[in-house]
């Protein structure tokens, strides 16, 4: 029987050293200098060749991680209450965790391809508590998961008989599979790619001499070879081998996204919002729809090529840290399922909003807003140069002028972008410089307000509003300053007249 | 029954013909002080760099006026910042003004506070002050912290918001 049985400590299943050899792992990398020390002491405290001494640092290392993963597995007990999850674990520093089912905001699953064969998972619980801690349950089964998540979505005292016809049976069908296409799109558009190249440029300069010799050489008699074919030849190859990098880093990209989101399928049972989808290792979401506190639509310069959009719903955040389990990722949406699945996520309360960037229905902030970035990003080049000039006499240093029209280009795009709509109920903010970003929230969830003035903004009669919610802040910066007042009073009236949840 | 009645924008409590209540009047003294012993630090190191380095005259000159000029307005400062901060105790949230170049109005609803902490310094205990920090779900450090309240008021106000904090509670 798969049924959490309230009551017994219990074990999970041998094959969570898996999960704590991981975890160990992730921690010696994460705290590398640290886990080191005692292992570079005692490879300086034997005696023998340097190899010899690596061989049995290795070794060393290789039967500590492993021992602490089997006390670790061995030392870890959970226990299903009436109302919570505890867990018991630790070696040497015991920790108790008790995890409330009305604090869990969500139970995520993760299964890798070892698990996969086993029908293991390893849950991790979302909880809006402020301690760090949050709780994994690893390597239990899978079906053990399906009736955990299916007990804390219930409130208390129902049971669970009725709630099986509702949601056990009847899966609801999907509201979005991606295909290969998408992972595609997915790959294409990921930021990172061009990180990476960041990232390896400096590697790249350190190569070893003889590294650089042979790239220079190979280099060399490529555009040699070339030269027989003119000037234009070696320009092509040069070309040639740009691009084919940036291919390779596409690729690599790619083959990212579909790790992630293989078979990448999104359902809504209920009241919760679920998401499955990885290659090798399988990843499980889900999120209550109560929960969300902003609703994000992004779209970066690619993804516009595409007519794409990233949709984001953002839950409350603890205070410590900034982590990004607590949002709900959808990778690739088109406009209308963007436009359907925020009607199904905000329901009645979100009708009348827009959240699709290139709607009429957005209203611009103040032309104001690029007075100061306009005035710094001319007067300092202008200057600098000024005095670059004056010094050096060098024409050069006159190209340091092309920031004032690149710059200009970004202040207005930005103003271009900015814009914000709102409803009775909600409201959605539009920024942006290439792509745009729109995020839309209710203003029964909001947590504070703040209206606040700069001198400019004093003199012509402008404020900026500050929403804050669980999940962040939202920023609304010049806008009439007695449009913020009365959209401020709107909002504490709201939030003050509400009875409902905020999460 | 569900009742959601129409209220015109006009009619909604406004924030803007608030009596602010001042802070604690000895709360510009303390302020003084606590800026007047942080400028110490620029005028210990002009000091030891005129003396320990030998520094000519000139540049110890400048060093020292620019340690002095800092000094004058560090410590001044408080007497322009601080009556220009005040709060408002309203039936269904607490509203805080600060700032003098950048003026701010925050304005937290009592049903969204997560907890109250009241703390004072020895600084603070000298002149009877405390701080009130109020935080809500999501951020990070103090979400509102008013400085300068007189103590009795702090610890009076804690009350107070902790019980509309559990009325709201209870009610929703």
């Amino acid at each position: 029987m798969n049924q959490p049985d309230p009551g017994s400590w219990r074990r999970t299943s041998p094959f969570a050293i898996l999960f704590f050899l991981g975890k160990l792992l992730r921690d010696i990398v994460k705290n590398a200098w640290q886990s080191f020390a005692p292992i570079a002491a005692l490879l300086i405290a034997s005696s023998g060749s340097i190899v010899d001494r690596l061989k049995i640092g290795a070794v060393v290392a290789l039967i500590f991680v492993i021992v602490a993963s089997v006390l670790r597995y061995w030392f870890f007990r959970f226990r299903i209450t009436e109302d919570s999850v505890l867990i018991r674990e630790g070696v040497v520093k015991k920790k108790q965790l008790d995890i409330k089912f009305d604090r869990i905001q969500g139970i995520n699953t993760e299964q890798n391809i070892v698990y996969r064969y086993l029908d293991l998972v390893t849950v991790s619980f979302d909880t809006a508590g402020s301690s760090g801690d949050e709780g994994n349950l690893p390597a239990v089964p899978r079906a053990f998961a399906e009736a955990l998540r299916e007990r804390i979505g219930r409130p208390l005292g129902r049971t669970s008989t009725t709630d099986q016809e509702d949601h056990g049976e009847t899966k609801s069908a999907p509201l979005l599979v991606l295909t290969w296409r998408d992972m595609i799109r997915i790959g294409l558009s990921d930021k990172r790619v061009f990180l990476i190249l960041a990232l390896l440029s400096p590697l790249l300069d350190r190569l070893g001499d003889e590294a650089d010799a042979v790239i220079t050489s190979y280099i060399d008699s490529a555009t040699q070879g070339a030269m027989q074919f003119g000037v234009a030849g070696g320009v092509l190859v040069f070309f040639a081998i740009g691009i084919g990098v940036i291919l390779l880093f596409a690729l690599i990209s790619i083959a990212a996204a579909f790790l992630r989101y293989h078979d990448f399928t999104l359902h809504l049972d209920g009241n919760t919002l679920r998401s499955r989808g990885g290659l090798l290792t399988r990843h499980e979401v889900s999120m209550d729809l109560g929960k969300i506190q902003t609703l994000r639509l992004q779209q970066g310069i690619i993804l516009r090529g595409f007519k794409r959009f990233v949709m984001t719903a953002r839950q409350a955040r603890s205070s410590h840290r900034n982590n990004s389990s607590k949002n709900f990722t959808i990778p690739v949406v088109t406009e209308e399922l963007a436009t359907g699945l925020r009607r199904r996520f905000l329901k009645q309360e979100g009708r009348g909003l827009i959240q699709l960037p290139t709607s009429d229905q957005f209203t611009a902030i103040s032309r104001y807003s690029m007075r100061m970035p306009i005035l710094i990003n001319v007067l300092i080049p202008l200057l600098v140069t000024a005095v670059a000039y004056s010094i050096e006499g060098d024409r050069a240093t006159l190209l340091f002028l092309l920031w004032i029209p690149v710059s200009l280009l970004h202040i207005v795009k930005t103003w271009q972008h900015a814009g914000y709509h709102y409803t009775d109920e909600g409201l959605v903010r539009r920024s942006g410089t290439l792509g745009y970003r729109t995020v839309a929230l209710l203003y029964r969830k909001v947590q504070r307000v703040t209206v606040s003035r700069s001198p400019l903004q004093r003199r012509k009669g402008l404020a900026t509003l500050r929403v804050y919610m669980a999940s962040g802040s939202v920023r609304i910066p010049y806008i009439d300053y007695g449009f913020a007042r009365q959209l401020r009073d709107v909002i504490l009236y709201e939030v003050e007249s509400s009875q409902k949840a905020w999460h | 029954m569900f009742q959601n009645l129409e209220i015109a924008l006009d009619d909604l409590p406004g924030t803007e013909e608030l009596e602010w209540q001042k802070l604690h009047p000895d709360f510009v003294r303390q302020m003084q002080v606590q800026h007047a012993l942080i400028a110490l630090a620029p005028l210990a190191g002009a000091t030891f760099f005129s003396i320990f380095l030998h520094l000519p005259l000139v540049p110890a000159m400048i060093l020292w006026i620019l340690a002095i000029g800092f000094a004058i307005v560090f410590v001044s400062w408080p007497r322009i910042s601080v009556p220009r901060r005040g709060y408002v105790v309203r039936d269904k949230d607490i509203v805080f003004r600060s700032g003098v170049i950048w003026r701010s109005v925050t304005a937290i609803p009592y049903n969204r506070i997560q907890h109250v902490e009241t703390s004072n310094t020895p600084l603070d205990r000298k002149f009877g002050v405390a701080t009130l920090q109020l935080f809500t779900a999501g951020g990070s450090g103090g979400d509102l912290k008013i400085d300068g309240l007189g103590a009795e008021v702090a610890e009076q106000l804690r009350i107070y918001i902790l019980d509309k904090v559990g009325v709201s509670i209870e009610s929703a």
